[in-house]
């Protein structure tokens, strides 16, 4: 094959890599966020705390796509 | 305009976005842009500096005047300050949070700015997706919590990570490997990892986006009505610039929150 | 762990222009940035934080100090109020004392002049009627001596004329008998 074909493909390997790694944590922001809406619907005045840990949530979750985005770069 | 947000050649009558051959053109500045003695000083590395002296000059135009009463702007700085002493600093720390408090208020207000500068006009280059800030910050974090964790706790701090007593003989073995690693080695490397890839992320995106719309509606002489491909690109431009916005804010919010939690669980630590 | 596999990718694509570099901090950079960050950071750390903590130190005391002196002038001011209160009350009282006061004169001055005035008709009334009586009497005695002289000298002018010792007897009998009827 020819270097520019290799090239291209690793490139499309990458993306595919990179939506694998993104859909664990969209589902597992997409639950964090849920709860944490429901548990402030359910106690409005918790509400400053639950926001906190819902970040705190969302930035563990999250990680897990980022590493994806930047092993997209490496790649 | 094209120079400014996007370093590139954009082929405007075969494709339909403007991106980039080699990412890096984006994010890397090698050319000098004026040396101080043997010292070259690149575009990054003035962004830096800039940004540091906008925190201090904030701070200072902010906090000068002693008054009662302080000044809109006062106000502003005197409420983001106190944000970080109360709702970060006291709330997940503790009272032993006051002794952080010096370190996360840098940390906050240095990324807030370095964020920031991804939407400034003219600027336009968040240098927090420039890995030596995102990366020292984490290290500087991951010290701070290592050395108050075995200062406090001796090395009950690394041996009941290794080996936690509150979980079942059979999984000792593997929740402590899993913890050592969490703890020592994928902290830091989030934490830093987080906030670098969200803002080269974004920078991308706004690149891409705002330079396509503005680089096809401007060469509409020569391509004619395909021209008009650059509208959604410009208008998607802009509200990702928004969205920015709060991204800059959140992930200033979000590294200084970690580094608290990382540091309120050496302070109290637990296992 | 990934951070020791990116250098490892680091080390092998070196030399082939990939993106890696991108996400490996640079020597030059790093070094600025730790620069700049501890430009930052001893700023808040000497000079933001304890100026921010001194204005709010003084802004504290100058409100809790206000709120001293506006309690002071509080309570000063119902202190002055309840004063002026009273002195209201006793000036009212006192204008009610001397309204009733200068009432009760009044009353008192009339019926000491009606009693008075009443004294002095009775006395004016008891003495006309004195007069009246004297006047009365003395106007009787007056016209009975008076008869008596005019009755002599009628006598004697008729006795001077006509002697008759009988008639004349008679007639002082009977004039005197009339007399005594008068």
């Amino acid at each position: 094959m020819l270097e520019g074909d290799i090239e291209a493909l690793k490139g499309a390997i990458a993306i595919i890599g990179y939506g694998l790694a993104a859909i664990g944590p969209g589902i597992g922001i997409g639950i964090v966020v849920g709860n944490a809406i429901t548990a402030m619907a359910r106690q409005p005045e918790m509400a400053g705390t639950i926001r906190t840990t819902m970040f705190l949530g969302i930035a563990f979750t999250e990680a897990l796509a980022l590493i994806g985005f930047v092993l997209f770069f490496i790649a | 305009m094209d120079q400014l947000i996007l370093a590139t050649e954009c082929d405007v009558v075969n494709e339909v976005i403007c991106a980039p051959d080699d990412v890096k053109e984006l994010f890397e500045f090698t050319e000098v842009i004026f040396s101080i003695g043997p010292i070259g000083v690149t575009k990054t590395i003035f962004l830096f500096f800039l940004a540091a002296f906008v925190v201090v000059g904030l701070l200072y135009f902010g906090l000068r005047k002693r008054r009662m009463v302080p000044s809109k702007f006062g106000v502003v700085i005197e409420s983001l300050l106190d944000f970080v002493k109360n709702d970060i600093a006291k709330d997940i720390i503790g009272p032993e949070g006051a002794r952080y408090v010096p370190y996360l208020t840098a940390i906050f207000l240095f990324i807030l700015v370095g964020n920031l500068f991804e939407v400034t006009p003219l600027i336009n280059f968040p240098i927090t997706a420039r890995m030596a800030i995102p990366a020292f910050l984490a290290i500087v974090t991951y010290v701070i919590f290592v050395f108050v964790g075995f200062g406090r706790n001796k090395f009950r701090f690394l041996f009941d990570t290794v080996w936690p007593k509150h979980v079942p003989i059979g999984l000792r073995w593997l929740v402590g490997i899993i913890e050592l690693v969490s703890i020592f080695l994928l902290r830091p490397f989030t934490l830093a990892v987080r906030l670098f890839a969200n803002m080269v992320a974004g920078h991308l995106m706004l690149t891409l986006l705002l330079g396509s719309g503005v680089i096809f509606l401007t060469s509409f002489p020569e391509i004619g009505a395909k021209a008009l491909v650059g509208i959604p690109w410009f208008v998607l431009g802009l509200a990702i610039y928004l969205f920015e916005i709060v991204v800059s804010v959140l992930q200033a919010y979000i590294f200084t929150l970690l580094s608290a939690v990382y540091i309120q669980s050496s302070v109290h630590f637990e296992h | 762990m990934q951070f020791l596999i990116a250098t490892i990718l680091y080390a092998e694509h070196e030399e082939s222009g990939s993106n890696v570099s991108l996400v490996l901090p640079e020597r030059a950079e790093l070094i600025a940035g730790i620069l700049a960050f501890a430009i930052v950071f001893f700023f808040v750390w000497k000079w933001a934080l304890p100026t921010l903590n001194q204005t709010l130190e003084t802004r504290q005391q100058a409100v809790s100090g206000q709120l001293a002196d506006a309690e002071k002038a509080k309570v000063e001011a119902e202190s002055l109020l309840s004063d002026y209160q009273a002195q209201l009350a006793d000036a009212k009282s006192e204008g009610n004392r001397i309204l009733e006061d200068a009432r009760a004169t009044a009353e008192q001055m009339k019926t000491d002049l009606l009693s008075k005035a009443k004294g002095e008709a009775d006395h004016i009334r008891s003495k006309a009627r004195d007069d009246a009586s004297a006047e009365k009497s003395r106007a009787l005695s007056d016209a009975r001596t008076q008869v008596g002289d005019i009755s002599v000298d009628l006598a004697g002018k008729i006795v001077g004329e006509v002697l008759d010792p009988e008639a004349h007897q008679a007639l002082i009998e009977r004039y005197l008998a009339d007399l005594e009827s008068l």
